[in-house]
């Protein structure tokens, strides 16, 4: 009578579909994961057209919908959406900066079958907050927790951290516990695509994250809410990240375009053919498409990773990063210790420093 | 501000202050259900499910005090000690503590052989109390000892429990009430040996440290048991923020799906969740179950398992 928690079949199942509804998004964070060329990128997909990706998603055994971006309430349509995400029995979760969404916004969401809301905060204070955002938007963003809560949504806060931040966690943590939330992902960025153009202003040190890692610890035993999510980082840990849970393993990302990728950046691997959703299935996209299975499963591995008993638990870790630090999307992660590129992560960290400069997304 | 070397031991009296604040912040006395119980709030369900639990509790301490026996090599200190084992066991069949809380469920309305089969322990209540003997049997002498001085603060809430009976619950008779009795001068009488032997035996600040942080976690194990026997009593109910919905990979489960994750239910599993209507304790739904299943061996304990799996899921909630 023991539940069997989790996603872990051995097959490949889509379990998550991740749906960026539009690459358009009001705030400027300098770590945003979306593709750096965002801005030509076109919302391609109307309402129904999600529908129908949403019902061939169920098909494919998706039991649950991230709608995201962007910044997913730029888009009028975004009820309607979350019709469609309620009709095709996905659970829908909405991943929002909080405007324009606004509490009426999220009433109307919460209407239409929106069971939960993931909302990023940039800071524990409004300056250092919109000082990263680009714009002025954390009262507005408190006032959409408060809605979520008054609404019976569940909350989950979302903080990238960083550097520059990573000293406020506490305040973080008692932000997140006086605006009720359930959860707290504390999401040390990631350096790919704007975060790895930034990352000597952003890499946060050694000793920054040790003292980080205390308090949560410290907050994990001082109070059960809200759950606390916060993984030691792969540029410190040593080990790679079992990035998405392995490549098109159980989640696939449609973007804007109706592209169908195994993970947010992927799009800017070079000779990786993927397919859209406006030419092809679903199913022909996430089972067929060259691009989607070029590093599915184990048989592009070389080594260390090909005789690694951890591999079926990291995955060779992500192949953004192998690209962006070595040049070649089949190397082993250089997050991990044992990779023959792992200097690349030492050389960061050498870099990486309070006087480094960085620059908005977009700019 | 504490301003002392750290290397320095503390004075008797202040290690003994510094033992006693634990109690005053931690010990069960403070606990909702605790409090509840003492304010007469019990429901009689409650009250006998409190009962038939710490039994359980009741039955660990013999293993815990010959576990300590087993670590000294003094003959005075194990002639003490053992006195606790007399105390709990007797020196002949119907006597002793065991025998008296036997007697208080009787008192209580419960079936003394369903009581003393353990069949109906609530898998929290039993996570607390083997983590007791589990810290008892690991631990060096002095911890060990530490870790008993919870009495230290039981002989004041035996003389109030026996007050709050009397008073609030009339329908257990008075004979039953023996057990709190004999510890209203037993555990003053065990909490002074106990605490001369830690004050004598910690010969460093790290020492008397450790003993601190044993009667702590005592009092965590104690607080813990009675949140396993409170949350008993709250009918769960589906989460607001979780959606079940048919597993079509395995006919017959289903997949609680929640903002982050997934989880697989069973068909056993499946049919606890739903009994789960915001009205029915889960004492209640096992019992249903129990009626329904009457050949299935442990029902009861996987039943309340299975929902404190769930509520830290996520999947279920419950009401205070």
């Amino acid at each position: 009578m023991t539940p069997d928690p989790g996603a872990t079949a051995t097959q490949p199942r889509v379990w998550n579909l991740i749906a960026e509804l539009t690459y358009r998004c009001p705030l400027r964070c300098p770590y945003c994961s979306n593709p750096e060329a965002f801005a030509s990128i076109r919302d391609a997909l109307d309402a129904d057209a999600w529908g129908r990706v949403f019902r061939e998603a169920a098909a494919l055994g998706a039991v649950h919908v991230g709608l995201t971006g962007g910044e997913p309430s730029t888009r009028r349509d975004l009820a309607a959406i979350v019709r469609h995400a309620v009709a095709a029995d996905l659970y829908p979760h909405l991943v929002t900066a909080g405007i324009p969404l606004g509490e009426d916004g999220l009433a109307a969401l919460r209407d239409a079958g929106l069971r939960s809301v993931q909302l990023s905060i940039q800071d524990a204070s409004a300056a250092a907050s919109d000082a990263i955002a680009g714009t002025t938007c954390f009262e507005r963003k408190l006032e959409v927790a408060r809605a979520a809560r008054a609404l019976g949504l569940a909350l989950t806060l979302n903080v990238v951290l960083h550097r520059h931040n990573l000293a406020n966690l506490g305040a973080l943590i008692a932000l997140a516990r006086t605006l009720d939330a359930d959860r707290l992902e504390l999401a040390n960025a990631q350096y790919d695509g704007f975060a790895l153009r930034n990352r000597d202003a952003l890499l946060p040190s050694r000793e920054q994250l040790e003292a980080a890692s205390q308090v949560v610890a410290t907050e994990r035993q001082r109070a059960k809410r809200p759950e606390l999510q916060w993984v030691l980082p792969d540029y410190f840990s040593g080990r790679p990240k079992p990035c998405m849970g392995g490549w098109g393993r159980s989640l696939v990302v449609v973007a804007p375009d109706g592209l169908v990728l195994p993970c947010h950046a992927a799009r800017d691997l070079p000779g990786l053919a993927f397919w859209n959703v406006r030419e092809h299935s679903l199913r022909e996209c996430w089972e067929d498409a060259p691009g989607i299975n070029a590093f599915r499963g184990e048989a592009w591995m070389r080594e260390p990773c090909r005789s690694c008993p951890e591999h079926t638990r990291d995955f060779g870790g992500c192949r953004c990063q192998a690209y962006r630090l070595t040049g070649d999307a089949a190397n082993t992660d250089p997050a991990c210790a044992l990779a023959p590129q792992r200097d690349a992560i030492a050389a960061a960290h050498e870099r990486a420093g309070d006087a480094a400069a960085w620059g908005y997304r977009g700019s | 501000m504490d301003v002392s070397d750290p290397e320095d031991l503390w004075g008797p009296a202040d290690f003994e202050a510094r033992l006693r604040r634990v109690g005053t912040e931690r010990y069960h006395d403070k606990h909702p259900f605790n409090l509840r119980m003492h304010a007469g709030l019990l429901s009689r369900d409650e009250l006998q499910t409190w009962v038939r639990n710490r039994y359980y509790y009741q039955t660990r301490i013999p293993l815990k005090d010959s576990a300590i026996l087993g670590k000294s090599a003094d003959s005075a200190f194990r002639r003490e000690w053992v006195q606790r084992l007399h105390d709990h066991d007797g020196r002949a069949p119907g006597e002793g503590g065991l025998e008296l809380w036997l007697r208080l469920a009787e008192a209580s309305g419960l079936a003394r052989d369903e009581v003393a089969s353990l069949h109906f322990v609530l898998p929290g209540v039993r996570r607390a109390c083997d983590a007791y003997v589990d810290l008892v049997e690991r631990a060096d002498l002095l911890v060990a000892v530490a870790a008993s001085l919870t009495e230290l603060f039981a002989g004041d809430i035996m003389v109030q429990r026996i007050a709050a009976f009397e008073r609030h619950y009339p329908w257990v008779d008075a004979e039953g009430l023996a057990y709190f009795r004999s510890r209203t001068t037993a555990a003053p009488r065990d909490a002074a040996y106990g605490l001369a032997f830690v004050t004598e035996h910690a010969r460093t600040r790290a020492d008397q440290q450790r003993c601190i942080d044993a009667v702590e976690r005592k009092c965590e194990i104690l607080w813990g048991l009675l949140d396993a026997v409170e949350a008993a009593h709250r009918p769960p109910r589906l989460a607001a923020s979780a959606m079940l919905r048919e597993d079509y990979e395995r006919p017959g489960s289903l997949l609680a799906v929640l903002p982050e994750r997934g989880v697989r239910i069973n068909e056993s599993g499946r049919e606890i969740l739903d009994l789960c209507d915001g009205v029915r304790s889960s004492d209640a739904i096992a019992t249903v179950l129990r009626e329904r299943h009457p050949d299935v061996a442990h029902l009861s304990s996987d039943v309340h398992e299975f929902l404190d799996q769930m509520e830290t899921l996520g999947v279920i909630d419950r009401d205070a």
